[in-house]
């Protein structure tokens, strides 16, 4: 044996299950994509049409995320992948999941848009709401190019990036209680943001779920409950 | 679908077939010596990999069994390049590899089986307990007896069940009286897990078995004379997946007694079976470690290769 | 179905009965092969047997034999010399004079004692031994008659004409008599399966030569079975592959193709010239055919060694047993039927050799019976071609005779072989 073919498997049919695999998730990535553009787009400039839009596609990233699954299940079955194609899969399995939890938190991010625009806007709050919404975007997409690319180094930027939302977040949540304790008769409204700056917290983790999960399909080690210094290490020693 | 997905999806294929070729020709950095061969007989020989170190845990405490610098040659042509393995006191090791990786040849020297093929010389050290086996001054025939070896074909003799496990003890002169031989095959047929389908049928001719009581009964063989390591060599391949079950599931229990050396074609039942894989490519050992490593995250781009199915 | 399949499966069919008629001509072929070979073995059988079976009876004459003390000279039976020296010519003489009382010219009274065997003597010496009491006595005895009566007799049962040979016309017209008196009839010969060679027919056996087979093959079987099986286990998992064992080889199978003769001239040149052992005696026999059938059991031992599976010879040095133990106790009785067989078939061929033994001087007339391997001897093709020799015509059935007999071993011995193979075979 001189040739070794290291490009493809042996099975054509196993080397396109799995390109498909990888493939579906980009595709239910960029939809989910959209539904966090349109969501806080909705809440930021009070639309209640876009924010419509967003809940009216919701059943269809659910969707998506019942036929990867089975997807993943199939490929396990048939083809019992070993090594890097196992953690592929694995992962997509997983990676699936944080997806659709975006997708629910961009629902509810619609949602609150849809009660400001009938409550009346809130007086605080836009400026978080554009930046923590900009900044989880940021992620997802980031993290999804890390996907497409096999980019450690971005993935890590990611987790990264998630501590900074995190202390916005805080920030932000502590703003918004000493403008209630203020201003009672703003109490509904502010809660309102408050509900979406939550669940865009949410979807920055769920983000950095997707880049944990990207390192451990790439190098083999699962970060997901490591300390940033750690998951430097790891990556450097290898 | 969006502009910025489908761009994503041309990215990612394109990503698959670029670490593939990564594969072809990323220069190992430990060994700088090694240039990068263009396709002179394929995108990866062995050649590159020559002089590289084993990656992983090749070697252990308190090894039963080592070999260092195994290098064996068929007349002029050499198909192990050298080999340095541990094998663990009570552990199962499973050899892997593609088809004419000299994983056999390797197990076969380990009880110098190796010496009945004429043109085949070895040179190196293999030693058992410390004690170097190619010593010219070493009896062949108890080393035999302590490294058993079962082989990929079951191959009874043609005498009675009974016959076939006591032929060891007897030509050893392990035991003194019928009573104690008895007890001898009772007790190897007991731990092959064979005793209760033929304890009424002692003096039938084994060859009269299933393939899979067979290859039970040529285990039993093996261990009526005590042997510290058995060395299997593909054991199942001939078997059908319930008979392959039985006595993978017979390995895991005389695991707990003996070394167990497995050669085996099936990734799978490497997997199920062993506490340590080593993978071979052409005469060379690629990587050994721990199996949920190998099988998991394996370090060596061959062994990834191979395991994911890219050859074989 | 496309146009290319019509196509082939119409050329397929047209085809096909004149596939059919090639086979069925090339069947018919064989089997004119066959029933033409059947045909010529019917034809030999046939031939051989009706001109060997009136070998198996001999003719005897009713006598009734006066052993009168003064005749004979013998006054007490139980002493061996005076039975020894008695004179049974005279009381036969007697006996049959008195049958035929009108032969009174001395030429007359000599073809009457003509018509009765020598042997009769000897017969009557050894009833008088076995019986004292009959001394004095008259007893009818059947006496063996001579051979020239014993053809005519039989000739008469036979087609064509009777074959009267050397007898004149009056001991045909006595014969006649006799039989019309019914003292004349054949019995079986148990003479042909007691005695060794005499120069007269009706006195003459096969047990001679059948003994000096039977050592000559034990010297032969004790000698080449074990030397045989011993180099062939050598050449097959001893021997180094090198230019030596070749030649070995070579030889070996050059060997079985020599000319018989040769083997003779060896043994008359080295064992009888050179080691000085004796002519013509069973030892120097079996060493010739020793040497003859070495070929033939090496070849075929060292096919049943190699018909030994490897897997086998594996799984019992894996078990730790040296590599005598393994030939010993496994390689050998898995091949030993295939050795078993090819010992047996080289025995066969030993049994109908010729050539060989009478370079080394077997051929000789040998009387006596012999007692051991170191008695001379003769062997039963040999005996056959001194018969088919000789001018009597009575030689002429004990030869076909005796041929039926080394038919018989030689056929005996192959459907020996054939069970034996069938007994021990065992599938591994």
């Amino acid at each position: 044996m001189d040739k070794l073919n290291l490009d493809n498997h042996i099975s054509q049919q196993f080397n396109s299950d799995l390109e498909a695999l990888k493939t579906q998730l980009l595709e239910m990535g960029g939809l989910v994509e959209t539904q966090v553009f349109n969501a806080v787009k909705a809440i930021e400039e009070v639309d209640s049409e876009i924010a419509m839009q967003v809940i009216g596609d919701e059943n269809k990233v659910d969707q998506q995320e019942v036929d990867i699954d089975e997807q993943c299940t199939l490929v396990l079955a048939k083809r019992q992948p070993a090594a890097s194609d196992l953690r592929m899969v694995l992962t997509v399995s997983k990676a699936v999941r944080d997806l659709e939890r975006i997708g629910d938190e961009a629902h509810k991010v619609a949602k609150m848009a849809i009660a400001l625009s009938e409550e009346g806007v809130a007086p605080h709050g836009y400026t978080e709401l554009r930046h923590i919404g900009s900044g989880v975007q940021r992620m997802l997409r980031n993290s999804l190019d890390a996907f497409a690319r096999y980019d450690v180094e971005m993935a890590v930027n990611v987790v990264k990036e998630d501590r900074l939302i995190d202390q916005e977040y805080k920030t932000a949540m502590r703003e918004l209680v000493t403008y209630m304790m203020e201003d009672p008769r703003s109490i509904s409204r502010a809660m309102n943001v408050l509900w979406a700056l939550r669940s865009m917290e949410r979807i920055g983790d769920h983000a950095r779920n997707l880049a944990e999960q990207l390192i451990y399909m790439v190098k083999g080690k699962d970060v997901r409950h490591a300390s940033l210094s750690e998951i430097e290490q790891h990556i450097k020693a290898n | 679908m969006d502009i910025v997905t489908e761009e994503r999806i041309e990215k990612s294929k394109a990503t698959t077939a670029e670490s593939a070729v990564s594969l072809k020709k990323e220069s190992n950095p430990m060994d700088s010596t090694v240039e990068s061969k263009p396709a002179e007989n394929g995108p990866a020989g062995v050649e590159q990999y020559l002089g590289q170190e084993t990656i992983g845990t090749p070697y252990c405490d308190n090894p039963k069994m080592t070999a260092r610098n195994v290098k064996v040659y068929y007349g002029e042509k050499q198909v192990m390049h050298d080999v340095s393995l541990d094998i663990g006191e009570h552990e199962v090791i499973a050899m892997i590899g593609p088809s004419g990786c000299g994983k056999s040849t390797f197990l076969r020297c380990l009880n110098r089986m190796n010496d009945t093929i004429d043109t085949c010389r070895i040179e190196g050290d293999i030693s058992l307990d410390g004690q170097n086996i190619y010593d010219p001054k070493l009896d062949v025939v108890p080393l035999r007896a302590r490294v058993g070896m079962v082989f990929q074909k079951p191959n009874p003799f043609p005498k009675s069940i009974y016959d076939n496990v006591a032929y060891g003890p007897r030509i050893h002169g392990l035991v003194n009286h019928r009573a104690e031989l008895d007890e001898v095959v009772e007790t190897s047929l007991k731990r092959a897990g064979l005793w209760n389908e033929v304890k009424d049928r002692l003096d039938q001719p084994g060859t009269g078995l299933s393939g899979g009581q067979q290859q039970r009964l040529c285990i039993a063989r093996t261990i009526a004379v005590s042997p510290e390591v058995i060395l299997m060599d593909e054991p199942c391949s001939a078997l059908d997946p319930i008979a392959t079950a039985k006595i993978e599931e017979l390995i895991a229990e005389l695991s707990e007694n003996y070394t167990i050396a497995i050669v085996t074609h099936s990734m799978q039942q490497a997997a199920r079976v062993s506490h340590r894989t080593a993978y071979f490519h052409l005469g060379k050992l690629i990587e050994a470690n721990k199996t949920e490593l190998v099988f998991t995250n394996p370090q060596h781009e061959m062994t990834e290769a191979y395991i994911t199915g890219r050859f074989g | 179905m496309n146009k290319a399949t019509q196509r082939t499966i119409d050329i397929v069919e047209k085809n096909l009965s004149k596939r059919y008629r090639a086979e069925k001509r090339f069947r018919l072929y064989g089997l004119m092969s066959i029933g033409f070979g059947l045909l010529c073995l019917v034809v030999l059988f046939t031939d051989i047997i009706s001109k060997g079976l009136p070998a198996f009876k001999q003719t005897r004459i009713l006598l009734p034999i006066e052993f009168n003390r003064d005749d004979l000279g013998i006054s007490d039976a139980t002493d061996p010399e005076q039975l020894r020296a008695g004179n049974y010519e005279a009381i036969l003489r007697n006996a049959i004079r008195g049958k035929f009382p009108d032969a009174k010219s001395r030429r007359d009274k000599r073809a009457l004692s003509a018509m009765l065997s020598n042997a009769a003597s000897f017969h009557l010496q050894d009833t008088l031994a076995e019986n004292p009491d009959l001394l004095g006595e008259t007893v009818s005895t059947w006496i063996l008659a001579d051979d020239d009566v014993d053809v005519y007799v039989k000739s008469l049962d036979g087609f064509g004409e009777p074959f009267t040979g050397r007898l004149s016309e009056q001991q045909i017209g006595w014969v006649q008599t006799l039989i019309d008196d019914e003292a004349i009839r054949t019995q079986f010969n148990t003479t042909f399966f007691t005695a060794s060679a005499s120069r007269e027919p009706e006195q003459a056996g096969i047990l001679g030569a059948a003994l000096g087979s039977l050592f000559t093959l034990v010297v032969t079987l004790l000698l080449s079975f074990p030397i045989g099986v011993a180099a062939a286990i050598y050449l097959e998992e001893y021997a180094p592959k090198n230019k030596f064992t070749e030649l070995i080889e070579v030889n070996i199978n050059n060997l079985a193709a020599v000319p018989s003769i040769i083997f003779g001239l060896l043994g008359l040149a080295i064992f009888i010239n050179m080691f000085g052992l004796t002519r013509s005696v069973p030892l120097v026999g079996g060493l010739v055919l020793t040497l003859m059938t070495l070929p033939t059991i090496i070849i075929s031992s060292r096919a049943a060694i190699k018909s030994v599976p490897p897997s086998i010879r594996e799984a019992a040095l894996g078990v730790g047993a040296s590599k005598m133990q393994m030939i010993l106790h496994h390689v050998l009785p898995l091949a030993m039927p295939g050795m078993l067989t090819g010992t047996i078939i080289g025995m066969a061929q030993a049994l109908g050799e010729t050539a060989p033994l009478l370079m080394i001087g077997m051929v000789a007339f040998i009387v006596d019976l012999p007692a051991g391997i170191t008695d001379p001897a003769t062997v039963l093709p040999v005996q056959i071609f001194l018969w088919a020799d000789s001018p009597e015509r009575a030689f002429v059935e004990r030869t076909s005779a005796a041929i039926m007999v080394l038919l018989a071993f030689l056929i005996f011995m192959n459907t020996l072989a054939v069970w034996l193979r069938k007994r021990l075979e065992r599938r591994w």
